[in-house]
């Protein structure tokens, strides 16, 4: 199980950054995320990549029809837009996983995907393995966004987001930080759908409905809009509070089975509306330049923040 | 945000991940005690919401029968872990993992759909735990499945000879169009269900499969109704049939519909969503326990149910518990690496055929071989775990009600 909350981890961290931060909404995710699966496990059983490869595989398979969105739809249209264009592309890419049984074996979905190390360690210790190296992967991710979101680019970023029309006339190039800022998410999220292949083993155009861009919306606007950490803590809430609420059988007793179920999806949304009313801005805040109250000597002149405070 | 330090979070985290970690070993102590536990996926919410509680209550009957008994394997107790798979793929191999690492469960039953069976076999095939379906796709027990995969429905393709059987000796349509979810289990029937009719000398107008969760299907009915075949098979789910049935009444086709009980029925859910007139004349079929066994007989008295009840998967979980605890007693050992090499014993036989559950684990008991008759099917498997021996019942809707006309086995 916290395996899975690691994937949703990268994919909230994913959608953080290109929404969170750069301000493009990825109505899109379910498919690229499907994308990324399919990806990843037709490059094993298809292509006989290894399953690092494979990884890295779908990361830039994803990545690369992002960043292709990003730039066919934002050269023509305006941001708003945008979201629409993902919405389609993303639903396209679903019915693709579909329809195209020579590709996809369509409903039926593809069995027996390899999952790195598969024959070196036992089933049962294997699922502590998988949450090892999800939690390291989560961290690595969370660890280069935060040096990309600290470095000139992630200001690009911001400042794109914030008024693009500003960033342009300080004489930087827009659509191409836009496709970037898209690409990058997409390689994440080519991570995450490499990862669900691994775990689950079996994938099926079912796993990748419209709900999990639900789910990743909630975990970034819990975890705080543009805040890595806190996408991270987001996803953990969500997917504590929507896998963990099954433990609440054995804590209340007299609650038959079906009535958890409705139960559980209670509770969901009462814990987001009441995270909404008392800490409306998520658990953490993005981070932000601090401007040095001294100047030290290493510094010349410290950069004031892009950005007026929201 | 002073509050929240890095430290802070870390620890938070921290915690977060290690209290999933570390809640097995809490439960190891749980797992060595006297009970055996049996995890059971069914769809309480979902597509197929409308089977889980029935399925539920008949497992807890099963339970309760068996521990009234005395219990399996010397007085120990079987403990039920009852969850929802929201008719998912991903949320059952979620609940897979559950029952096998948390629970530390040997058996896991229920799993309706083909989707939660599919991403639950490789689970249970891996950590050599017996996974009990009650879904239809031939896939399921395809390739190899090292016996820890067991089906209690009909396979797809037999639902397809059932079918063309029906329609060519008892309803007699020249010409049939068809319209198939786009589904794991519906594929094949479609498939058979058309190699049939033509192999018949019929006149297969059209085949078309359509996507899940469309809001409209008004293309699909007007292409597949507007060729004016004597009959359209519809093979699909609750929601889609609905939607297709509406298009079809607003667009004043005249051909009859056959369909799934599991769309045209769903516990009466259809003839609630549409209205009777919509619903009239409409043929469904769908596998069925015979009514007339014993064993169901018995099962309806378990049930406190009226003796003309007809259910269609709450006798398969009783077979999925019964079938488990009557191999367990019989390999005298709760894993599933000793009791999955059993199943076909007591099921199959040889032995005495016995319907009676308690009085059948009695006689495993005494060293004596049973063949055991279940209340859904007479619980017979071939090797690779295939149900034989399970029928199909076939009903039409009148007065918005369905009225029962055939039982045929493939």
């Amino acid at each position: 199980m916290s395996t899975v909350v690691c994937f949703s981890a990268i994919l909230a961290l994913a959608l953080n950054f290109q929404w969170g931060l750069g301000g493009m909404v990825n109505f899109g995710l379910a498919g690229f995320y499907a994308l990324g699966a399919y990806s990843c496990a037709l490059l094993m059983l298809k292509g006989g990549f290894n399953t690092f490869f494979a990884a890295l595989g779908a990361m830039g398979i994803v990545a690369l029809v992002c960043g292709l969105v990003a730039l066919v739809t934002l050269r023509v249209t305006e941001e708003d837009y945008f979201a629409i264009v993902t919405l389609g592309v993303g639903e396209m890419l679903r019915l693709v996983a579909l329809n195209e049984d020579w590709l996809t074996k369509g409903a039926l979905g593809l069995t027996g995907i390899p999952r790195p190390l598969g024959e070196l360690i036992p089933p049962p210790v294997y699922l502590y393995f998988m949450l090892a190296l999800s939690v390291v992967l989560v961290a690595a991710c969370v660890w280069v966004l935060g040096r990309l979101s600290r470095s000139p680019f992630g200001r690009v970023v911001r400042a794109v987001r914030e008024d693009d029309v500003v960033a342009a006339t300080l004489g930087k190039n827009v659509l191409w930080a836009r496709v970037r800022i898209f690409a990058i998410g997409g390689a994440l999220i080519g991570l995450a759908g490499s990862l669900h292949a691994f775990y689950f083993q079996y994938i099926d155009p079912t796993q990748f409905s419209t709900i999990v861009i639900a789910y990743a919306f909630m975990a970034v606007i819990a975890g705080g809009r543009g805040a890595h950490v806190g996408a991270v803590a987001g996803a953990a809430a969500v997917m504590l509070l929507l896998e963990g609420s099954r433990f609440a059988k054995e804590l209340v007793p007299g609650l038959e089975s079906d009535q958890l179920a409705a139960v559980r999806i209670i509770i969901i949304g009462i814990g987001l509306i009441m995270l909404l009313i008392y800490r409306p801005h998520g658990f953490m805040r993005e981070y932000r330049l601090q401007v040095p109250l001294k100047h030290s000597p290493g510094q010349a002149r410290p950069q004031p923040p892009k950005e007026a405070p929201t | 945000m002073k509050g929240f330090s890095r430290r802070r979070i870390l620890k938070t985290i921290g915690a977060a991940v290690a209290a999933p970690i570390g809640a097995p070993f809490l439960n190891l102590a749980h797992a060595q005690g006297s009970t055996i536990p049996i995890g059971v996926a069914l769809p309480m919410t979902g597509n197929a919401g409308a089977y889980g509680p029935d399925m539920g209550e008949a497992a807890k009957r099963t339970v309760e029968m068996i521990n009234k008994a005395g219990g399996i394997l010397g007085g120990r107790k079987l403990e039920l872990i009852v969850e929802d798979s929201e008719s998912s793929a991903s949320v059952a191999a979620n609940l897979s993992q559950k029952f096998i690492n948390v629970h530390r469960c040997q058996s896991l039953v229920g799993y309706w759909g083909t989707p939660e069976g599919m991403s639950s076999r490789p689970i249970a095939i891996q950590n050599k735990v017996v996974l009990m379906v009650s879904s239809a796709a031939n896939a399921i027990t395809e390739g190899d499945t090292e016996g820890y995969v067991w089906r209690f429905q009909m396979k797809a393709t037999d639902w397809g000879i059932v079918i063309s059987r029906a329609t060519e000796q008892r309803l007699g349509f020249k010409s049939v169009g068809v319209m198939g979810l786009q589904n794991a289990f519906v594929l094949p029937i479609m498939r058979v269900f058309e190699e049939r009719m033509r192999a018949l000398g019929r006149t297969v107008v059209d085949s078309l499969v359509y996507n899940p969760e469309q809001p409209s299907y008004r293309a699909e009915v007007q292409r597949v109704f507007g060729k004016k075949p004597e009959a359209v098979y519809c093979f699909g789910l609750l929601p889609d049939f609905v939607s297709i049935m509406r298009e079809v009444y607003r667009g004043g086709f005249d051909s009859k519909v056959v369909a799934l009980s599991i769309a045209a029925d769903s516990e009466g859910k259809f003839v609630n969503a549409v209205g009777a007139d919509v619903a009239e004349g409409i043929r469904h079929f769908q596998p069925m326990p015979d009514v007339s066994a014993p064993g169901y007989k018995r099962f309806l008295k378990l049930m406190g149910a009226p003796a003309d009840r007809v259910y269609l998967f709450p006798p398969n979980t009783h077979d999925q518990i019964a079938i488990a605890a009557l191999a367990m007693e019989k390999a005298k050992s709760p894993m599933a690496v000793d009791w999955s090499k059993q199943i076909i014993p007591v099921g199959n036989g040889p032995g005495e055929a016995v319907d009676d559950l308690v009085g059948a684990l009695e006689m495993v008991r005494g060293g004596r071989n049973v063949n055991f008759q279940g209340a859904g099917s007479t619980c017979d498997f071939t090797p690779n775990g295939d149900q034989i021996g399970r029928g199909m019942g076939q009903w039409i809707i009148k007065g918005g009600k369905s009225v029962f006309v055939e039982y045929a086995k493939p």
